[in-house]
């Protein structure tokens, strides 16, 4: 059926065994701020996933930047190795299979990268070919299946393994501020990993085909979202500015209308909506501007209030709750889009 | 035919016209058949696809505007599914988020589903002869998803009445309790005035305070207040809420 495409063929995901609630977060931390405090119990998110230091006497953890560097570096290898484990299993297959290894990750910087480390330990050839997508924060992982998916066309057959890889724990600073608040509210710890194959033979299984992607930057927001170092602290933290989503919901509009263009598709013809569970406000912002409704959002918001916003990975979270749900059908049109720093959307079309 | 359906032809249950900014869907037979219903939503494609109207108005024909649901196309003796009740909640639900603006004009009878499109349009207007009735739990069925409009136009205690009990609505009855916006002596006169009425035409804003509205009632405050400032970021980044803020400053200078 037309040009050779990439299929997702299964999924896997991971996080972090122990689960905080807003209000264990607030206390484990003795937050005081009045505002902080509101925006924790006002919050979407019911809790997450994260590997959060043992807080001093005083309530503040002290974790310097190397130790939250190692953190992640630990942390990505747990969280890999499951996820990785996860989405093979199903296909009977093991590291040893895969031809093509992407690693995403924002939230540490390695070097040797993710790929050296899932190969030196998990299992995979050392003639596996490798690329890290670092530091393009959470629309990373649409970023990366553009590349993955061209490989696996342009190698038939051939296994590609994408792992969105975020320990957001890691980026963690502590002070009474609104803005670390606002940060620390939001972000979980998680891990997926797909597959992805363009093979003949799995024509008839029920597996989305990745079709196209789109992509938009509005550069003017420049540094909404950024990574900045902070002398005081002595550490990498998060800035993200409050009217970004907003700004962000009213850009989204230009790459769904681009990308459904080119493929002669309209709003209606698409079934189903896997969007980057960016935060509460960036998605409202994207059902009153794209037009999409609380149906459609259902597993984004689901992922948000249950894991909060997992970085790159939080896209593909969504897809596995769709899947799970049994309601896609053969023929059915998928957007997924991802948001983040650049101000960045990313847009790709899939099909069951 | 200026802007007329590509697929006019084929249209047997439904005339489409459009006259400028107007577009027209008359509704010819007496009944609602699944042919009409897949004809709407071809119009519906038309609509948000290739017409640049701004207006839609859904009126009937010789005297009526519609009686509901066409029983012909149901057999006793054979198994009951509900997915033709599915197309025409579909329907409807396209028509009520077209980003257009709709008018029911009505005259005569506005019976069952006749009623239940009047619902999902942003403007209802009749002639003195109106005759509204909700009679589907009398004969034994629900008057789809009216269970769930009808009450936000008119409250629950009204509805319930309205639903159960099934009394037949005079035009006067039906403008008491805001089913319908005026009653018209003049239909093409009370169309053209409510055409007017809502301009100037920010297709954007206008479709926004319809959605935040249908959400209204189903929606709990925490999230419709989240919606709200989404749509509210959307409308004041539009060129129209631009130029109030202009002609503000030209005329305070």
């Amino acid at each position: 059926m037309g040009s050779p495409r990439a299929r997702i063929l299964s999924i896997g995901t991971a996080n972090p065994e122990t689960y905080y609630t807003q209000a264990d977060i607030l206390e484990r931390f003795r937050v005081k701020n009045p505002i902080v405090r509101s925006i924790f119990s006002a919050s979407h998110i019911k809790g997450r996933y994260l590997f959060l230091p043992t807080p001093d006497a005083d309530g503040i953890p002290r974790e310097s930047q190397s130790e939250l560097l190692a953190k992640h570096r630990a942390g990505a290898l747990q969280l890999g190795r499951q996820a990785i484990a996860r989405c093979l299993e199903s296909e009977g297959l093991k590291p040893e299979d895969i031809d093509y290894l992407c690693c995403i990750t924002s939230t540490g910087l390695m070097l040797p990268g993710l790929t050296a480390m899932f190969v030196r330990h998990l299992g995979f050839r050392n003639s596996c070919h490798r690329a890290d997508i670092v530091g393009m924060g959470c629309n990373a992982g649409l970023n990366g299946l553009n590349p993955v998916s061209n490989w696996a066309v342009a190698n038939p057959g051939k296994n590609a393994l994408m792992v969105c890889c975020e320990v957001n724990s890691a980026l963690y600073i502590y002070d009474d501020s609104v803005g670390t608040g606002v940060v620390n509210s939001l972000f979980g710890d998680g891990c997926a990993a797909v597959l992805l194959r363009s093979d003949d033979t799995d024509e008839s299984r029920f597996a989305p085909r990745v079709l196209g992607f789109q992509s938009h930057l509005i550069p003017e927001t420049w540094r909404a979202m950024s990574y900045h170092w902070s002398d005081e602290h002595g550490k990498f933290y998060f800035n993200l500015d409050r009217d970004v989503p907003y700004v962000l919901g009213t850009h989204a509009e230009t790459p769904v209308a681009a990308l459904l263009e080119r493929f002669g598709l309209k709003r209606r013809h698409i079934r189903h909506w896997i969007v980057h569970s960016g935060g509460m406000k960036v998605i409202d912002a994207i059902k009153y501007t794209v037009g999409v409704t609380d149906h459609d959002m259902r597993h984004t918001v689901g992922v948000l209030r249950g894991y909060g916003n997992l970085g790159s990975g939080s896209f593909l979270f969504s897809y596995k709750r769709l899947m799970e749900e049994g309601t896609v059908r053969r023929g059915d049109y998928g957007v997924m889009m991802t948001m983040g720093p650049g101000s960045t959307i990313e847009t790709a079309l899939i099909r069951w | 035919m200026k802007g007329s359906l590509e697929t006019q032809g084929s249209l047997k249950t439904l005339r489409y016209t459009e006259d400028g900014d107007v577009a027209t869907i008359q509704l010819l037979r007496e009944r609602t058949t699944m042919r009409m219903v897949r004809e709407l939503t071809t119009v519906c494609d038309h609509l948000e696809d290739v017409s640049t109207c701004r207006v839609v108005v859904i009126r009937g024909a010789e005297g009526r505007f519609s009686r509901g649901i066409d029983f012909e196309e149901f057999r006793p003796d054979t198994p009951m599914d509900i997915h033709g009740f599915n197309k025409w909640e579909k329907c409807c639900v396209r028509i009520e988020r077209l980003p257009k603006i709709t008018i029911a004009a009505m005259e005569g009878a506005v019976i069952g589903g006749g009623m239940q499109l009047a619902l999902v349009c942003d403007a209802r207007i009749a002639t003195g002869d109106l005759c509204m009735q909700l009679n589907e739990v009398r004969l034994g069925f629900l008057p789809g998803m009216a269970t769930f409009r009808l009450a936000k136009y008119i409250g629950l205690g009204r509805a319930k009445r309205l639903i159960m009990q099934c009394p037949e609505l005079s035009a006067e009855e039906a403008l008491d309790l805001g089913l319908i916006d005026s009653i018209a002596e003049d239909l093409e006169v009370a169309i053209a005035e409510t055409i007017a009425s809502f301009e100037p035409i920010h297709p954007v804003t206008l479709e926004l305070a319809r959605r935040l509205l249908n959400e209204s009632f189903a929606v709990d405050f925490e999230n419709a207040i989240g919606n709200f400032l989404a749509a509210q970021h959307r409308s004041i980044t539009q060129t129209a809420f631009l130029k109030t803020l202009k002609d503000h400053q030209n005329t305070s200078e």
